[in-house]
């Protein structure tokens, strides 16, 4: 049998099939079809099976990763979407926090939102912070509102009233009214969506999912038609924004949920990756054109955050906390007026792209500079698929960077590529010291097609001690869709003192919230065996806004001791102190119900080889610093010997990516296939 | 008082190395993110850990900032009032490895009001001074009249809590406890105050800490050259964005509605001069200094200036000792903009926001079109209840402050209901306050018709109105702008007023003025601030008529009000196009 992972990306769609029982992995690449991406997975899959004579009704899992939500709120191409909420609240949506975007520049606005006014329509109803109903639900001028909505021609309703996460009636009955009159409506209660406090962030997150759910249905339709097309018998998933992965039906519901999925099968498998290869702490380094996302692994645990934007629209679902920085191989380094030189945010993109593709490029970017010192191949890359242009890289660098600053190509280009490992330094530092977390401790986890390029001298800057490169470092967010688990985030909120009462009603919470983690799996095919539950308490210290999370083994009726304590140390390992004797409130309840797939060991690869047989060539490679051009050693991945040290300087190439070892630095391939640079043993690097 | 004279050592020679500069600059960056970091995930006060009200900066020996890290535009520059404090009060040759000062008061220490407490940590290499770190932090309370240390009737500085000269308040690594009981006891929660003041002296040396591994990284020599470069290149940039702009002297009153204990309106006279790449901000025609608190001191006059020159010239620039030496900011003694010892300043930010306003309205006489922004609202009104908490265990205050209209700029409209200027703090949800007080909210929308008419219109104001639910609630409100508005400019009308009005809607309701202390209040009873709107950009006939049927369709503007300011042709042709 076996397993395929799909990862829809802006310019290609990847794919890795494991055999389930060989434990053989292989790659497969086609261009992406941004009109409708399901025509490349169904190309792409169609292509792998048959190259690897594998019959349709032998797939056993099939996990997919797609941006069709991002894109379209991104593109603002969801659908017309209308709000009903709680008298004097319409404009919440828009007030938001009442902050301004930017604190210096009032050229940053805030988004357009998502349901128009015209469209948000209150309702005469309201609920008390206790769940009591202070003024009863105004029946008929629901049903005036629902019918104004459907005049309007809206295609997709959020409800969301106030402290509907305690007491959801009124919401439900006006689904029930929007049922019977907009039949055809895609409707989300925020009850259901996100039953959790603070009413801006539940309301935005509801509204994202009914403004993206009808076209989202759309494509899930097409989807399984093209799967079902292939021959495929099993029920495809898909990743959402913690890492795991869900089915069809879940999408259907709340497709928010697949808003920020996109880096993170990649987080995913970069973790399970590294967890093999007894690196349980990492940053992930994952560069590509025109971005870089870095986040934090912890004992082999993704961390989280609970709540991050799209495109300015706040979504509070339980994800993997990802850093972007707008960094990236197509970042363009220019000169200002003041005698600075600067690298980026703006790229030159695929398109024109660096000035060495020869596609109309005529700014230097971060590849130019790889290339003019022959970091990266400068005659050709992808496999002798794509030749480069050294000389017009080196002519950008001359005329934008190197003449001005009277520097030569060489200095100028080390130059740009000091200064962009210098911003993505400082963004990694930032996103581990935020957590309170010493980086010294963590090894920088490389991929994208330009991680590994950049890896050593980032590790060197930030005092990272080892860097690892998987194999194909280009498909890891595919390799991680064969490494995620199917999982689902439940929430309610409970605030209230923690003492014998209130922990009596967390108890019924977690009972309920368990019975509804059980009926997800079930519904999700997940055998009893495989099922467990990850069970969080949020609190705080009276008087303080922001709540700690502390993990429970258990929620059981004598437990509150157990917790109060658990509580106490979470608080000191946050924020360096706790508060004998000051009272502490509950405020949230979470867990993670999580159905275990099977996944295939890492498979140790064969020994033998030499470092001899693997070289490609020898050529001058420019390290700067004093070390200036440097004769080195190019190896090809596929046939460098395991767990053999080589020495610095060296270039491992590769069909998506290169790797680069600095003099002085050590390097081996492992037993499962990593690159593992010894970073810091040569002070001068 | 704010003669900020040009410091030669900022230089304006050429960047040497920008290869080199720029990479540092990152690592500088790091640093005070790092600290910046550590100090909001360490401290106990709300205002620093929620609001963010905080800021981190590295200083060289000589007291120039290097770096500085703002979370708030008004402390802008306020850190190097801190240093200097701290250098004329003592001298290097005093201070060891592990001393820390501390300081909050704005007559002896160039405080912004007396909640900003500073710490500044001097930081050896080789056993001289190379560096100071430094932190400020808003403390929800250190003393004085009122919880919370505000108020806008206190008279003298005596009344706002403790006055922190600069002392020594750790020795050689030695935290002083007598000197550490004297200040934390002084104010109502000597506990917080206890923890936030050691995680301030703790931040001061993890910032030092990473300044040695710098120092390590590239020698001491190469720091010092790249510090140069790092100032110099802030320096050159900002002048290059001056000698762009017009010569000349160029004037913008904003008023004031009071000065916080009724009377006449209080003006802010700001005046830019421009001459070559010198650019000076006076304020002199500038009313008396208030009776109340809302003088605003030198070194949060600075701050606003600073910041008002970073939003319209450069809103990247770095801020460091080359941006702040490079402009010149003076004010008469004994005004709104200089109060006179020992006059209060605690409610000083909505005089903050106004010399912002004032500065802003002058720079539209000096950049391009393009680049004017109408007046925003220019205010930041801040409601307070307090009650019994629900629990027995004291009293509760809940203090919110709120937004307001944004002036029209040339391709947009003003953003709707966003704190403008020296705040930009969050809400707090209608769900979370109702958990936590006896108090429900009715209403939290924009202002129907508030902001101005234009091109581009200015944007609405917030209108919040909130409901006791026990007798005896005690109100209080320092708002402004309830009697002047927000100037459009280039055609664009002005935004609307703000006001405060005590149960809307109901037989016994009454409009109240902008500044009302300790109204009680009895069960069902309501109260409802709509604040400011802003000014519009353009002629109205202008505005394009899509823009104008969302406006009257989602109602931000009611229909005859749409029809007085665009014409009622005009309105009806929006409303029949199609696809709008």
């Amino acid at each position: 049998m076996y397993r395929i992972g799909v990862d829809v990306g802006g310019t290609f769609t990847d794919f890795t099939i494991l055999d389930e029982v060989g434990g053989g992995v292989n790659y497969f690449k086609v261009p992406s079809t941004p009109k409708d991406p399901s025509e490349a997975i169904q190309e792409g899959i169609a292509g792998m099976l048959n190259d690897h004579k594998v019959a349709p009704e032998d797939v056993s899992h099939l996990g997919h990763g797609t941006t069709v939500a991002t894109n379209m709120v991104i593109e603002r191409r969801g659908s017309t979407t209308g709000l009903l909420t709680t008298k004097g609240f319409r404009d919440v949506l828009e007030i938001g926090r009442q902050t301004r975007p930017n604190l210096y520049d009032y050229s940053v606005g805030k988004p357009v939102p998502l349901a128009a006014r015209e469209h948000r329509i209150e309702i005469v109803e309201r609920i008390g912070a206790d769940g009591g109903v202070l003024t009863p639900l105004d029946e008929a001028g629901l049903e005036a509102a629902v019918e104004t909505l459907k005049a309007a021609g809206v295609d997709a309703v959020a409800v969301c009233f106030l402290h509907s996460y305690r007491q959801p009636d009124h919401e439900k009955s006006a689904r029930a009214a929007l049922e019977r009159l907009m039949p055809d409506a895609y409707i989300s209660l925020s009850s259901e969506v996100l039953p959790e406090f603070r009413e801006y962030e539940r309301l935005s997150t509801t509204v994202l999912n009914a403004f993206i759910g009808p076209r989202m249905q759309a494509y899930l339709d097409r989807f399984l038609a093209r799967v079902s097309d292939l021959g495929i018998t099993v029920e495809p998933y898909t990743i959402h924004s913690n890492g795991g992965l869900m089915s069809v039906r879940t999408v259907r519901e709340t497709p928010v949920r697949t808003c920020l999925s996109g880096p993170a099968a990649g987080v995913v498998g970069a973790t399970e990756v590294a967890k093999a290869a007894d690196f349980p702490n990492i940053v992930t380094f994952d560069v590509g054109g025109t971005s870089t996302d870095v986040s934090l692994v912890h004992g082999s645990r993704p961390l989280f955050a609970s709540t991050r934007s799209i495109a300015d629209y706040p979504i509070k679902t339980p994800m993997i906390d990802i850093h972007v920085i707008g960094a990236g191989g197509g970042s363009i380094a220019w000169m200002d007026d003041a005698g600075a030189l600067k690298v980026g945010p703006h790229s030159a993109g695929a398109e024109p792209g660096p000035a060495a593709y020869g596609r109309g490029g005529d700014e230097p970017t971060i590849t130019d500079a790889n290339i003019c010192l022959h970091r990266l191949n400068p005659v050709v890359l992808l496999d002798g698929r794509m030749p480069v242009d050294k000389a017009a890289a080196r002519r950008v660098v001359e005329d934008h960077v190197a003449g001005p600053l009277n520097l030569d190509v060489e200095t100028a280009a080390h130059g740009i590529l000091r200064i962009a490992n210098a911003n993505m330094s400082r963004a990694i530092r930032s996103v581990s010291t935020e957590r309170g977390y010493d980086i010294k401790e963590f090894a920088l986890f490389a991929y994208g097609g330009a991680g590994p390029l950049h890896a050593a001298e980032i590790a060197v800057e930030c005092g990272i001690p080892t860097v690892i490169v998987p194999q194909e470092p280009g498909t890891m967010c595919a390799r991680g869709m064969l490494l995620s688990d199917i999982s689902l985030d439940f929430v309610r909120s409970e605030i209230a003192e923690a003492g014998e009462d209130t922990w009596h009603r967390v108890c019924e919470l977690f009972g309920t919230m368990l019975e509804e983690g059980n009926t997800w799996l079930e519904g999700e095919r997940v055998k009893k065996e495989d099922r467990s539950f990850i069970r969080h308490v949020e609190a705080r210290y009276q008087g303080q806004n922001f709540e700690v999370k502390v993990e429970m083994d258990e929620v059981k009726p004598d437990g509150l001791d157990d917790f109060l304590e658990r509580f106490r140390a979470s608080h000191a390992k946050e924020y360096g102190y706790d508060i004998p004797g000051r009272a502490v409130e509950v405020v949230n309840c979470r867990m993670q119900a999580v159905g275990t797939v099977p996944k295939a060991p890492q498979q140790p690869l064969a020994e033998g080889g030499s470092l001899k047989d693997a070289v490609i060539e020898r050529r001058q490679v420019y390290f700067g610093d004093g070390a200036g051009w440097v004769e080195t050693d190019v190896y090809a991945r596929a046939r460098l010997p395991v767990v053999v040290p080589f020495q610095g300087p060296a270039v491992i190439e590769e069909m998506s990516s290169t790797t680069v070892v600095l003099p002085g630095q050590s390097a081996r391939v492992d037993r499962i296939g990593n690159i593992v640079i010894n970073v810091l043993q040569d002070g001068t690097a | 008082m704010a003669h900020i004279e040009k410091d030669e050592a900022t230089g304006s020679g050429r960047v040497i190395d920008p290869i080199a500069m720029e990479v540092f600059s990152n690592r500088l960056l790091s640093i005070t993110e790092d600290m910046g970091n550590i100090l909001i995930r360490s401290s106990f006060s709300t205002n620093i850990k929620e609001r963010r009200d905080c800021s981190v900066g590295l200083f060289d020996g000589r007291g120039r900032c290097i770096c500085q890290a703002s979370h708030m535009p008004m402390h802008l520059g306020s850190l190097l009032g801190s240093t200097r404090a701290v250098l004329e009060r003592y001298s290097i040759d005093d201070m060891v490895e592990g001393d820390a000062f501390i300081c909050n008061d704005v007559y002896l220490a160039n405080g912004t009001h007396q909640p900003d407490v500073s710490v500044v940590t001097p930081i050896f290499w080789d056993g001289v001074v190379q560096f100071f770190t430094a932190t400020v932090g808003h403390h929800s309370d250190v003393g004085g009249t009122v919880p919370g240390s505000i108020s806008g009737t206190s008279r003298t500085i005596f009344e706002e809590g403790i006055r922190i000269p600069v002392i020594r308040i750790a020795r050689a690594g030695v935290i002083d406890i007598d000197l550490m009981n004297l200040l934390v006891n002084n104010t109502r929660e000597p506990e917080d105050r206890d923890l936030d003041f050691r995680v301030q002296v703790a931040t001061n040396e993890r910032g030092g800490a990473m300044l040695h591994g710098l120092v390590r990284q590239m020698g001491m020599t190469a720091v010092a050259n790249a510090i140069e470069d790092i100032l110099a290149y802030t320096r050159r940039r900002l002048l290059n964005r001056i000698a762009e702009l017009k010569d000349g002297d160029y004037s913008f009153i904003r008023y004031m509605d009071d000065d916080g204990l009724g009377g006449d309106m209080v003006a802010i006279h700001a005046t830019i001069q421009v001459r070559g790449e010198d650019l000076t901000i006076d304020f002199t025609g500038s009313s008396p200094q208030a009776r109340g608190a809302m003088s605003l001191p030198d070194s949060a006059l600075c701050a606003t200036s600073y910041y008002v020159v970073k939003t319209v010239l450069d809103p990247e620039l770095l801020p460091n000792s080359g941006l702040f030496d490079a402009i010149k900011v003076t004010s008469p003694i004994g005004t709104i903009t200089n109060p006179r010892f020992p006059g209060a300043v605690g409610a000083r930010s909505i005089t903050a926001n106004k010399v912002a306003g004032a500065i802003l309205g002058a720079f539209q006489g000096l950049v391009s079109k393009e680049r004017v922004m109408a007046s925003s609202h220019d205010s930041v009104p801040a409601m307070v209840f307090s009650g019994q908490r629900r629990d027995g265990r004291g009293t509760y205050v809940y203090l919110e402050t709120l937004g307001g209209g944004n002036g029209a700029r040339f391709d947009s409209d003003g953003m709707d209901g966003i704190h403008v200027h020296v705040s930009n703090t969050s809400n707090l949800p209608a769900e979370a306050l109702e958990h936590e007080y006896d108090l429900l909210v009715d209403e939290y929308a924009y202002v129907e018709d508030s902001g101005g008419a234009g091109h581009h219109r200015g944007g609405c104001g917030l209108a919040r109105q909130i409901r006791v639910l026990e007798d005896g609630i005690i109100f209080s409100v320092r708002s402004d702008s309830h009697i002047v508005t927000a100037p459009g400019v280039f055609g664009g009308y002005d935004g609307h007023t703000a006001r405060l009005v005590q149960n809307h809607g109901r037989p016994d309701e009454q409009l109240l003025g902008s500044k009302v202390a300790h109204i009680e209040m009895k069960a069902g009873e309501s109260m409802r601030i709509e604040t400011g709107g802003g000014g519009g950009y353009g002629p109205p006939g202008e505005r394009p008529l899509p823009l104008l049927a969302v406006d009257v369709r989602g109602g931000k503007m009611s229909r005859p009000s749409a029809e007085r300011d665009y014409g009622a042709k005009m309105v009806q042709a929006a409303l029949d196009e199609k696809g709008t």
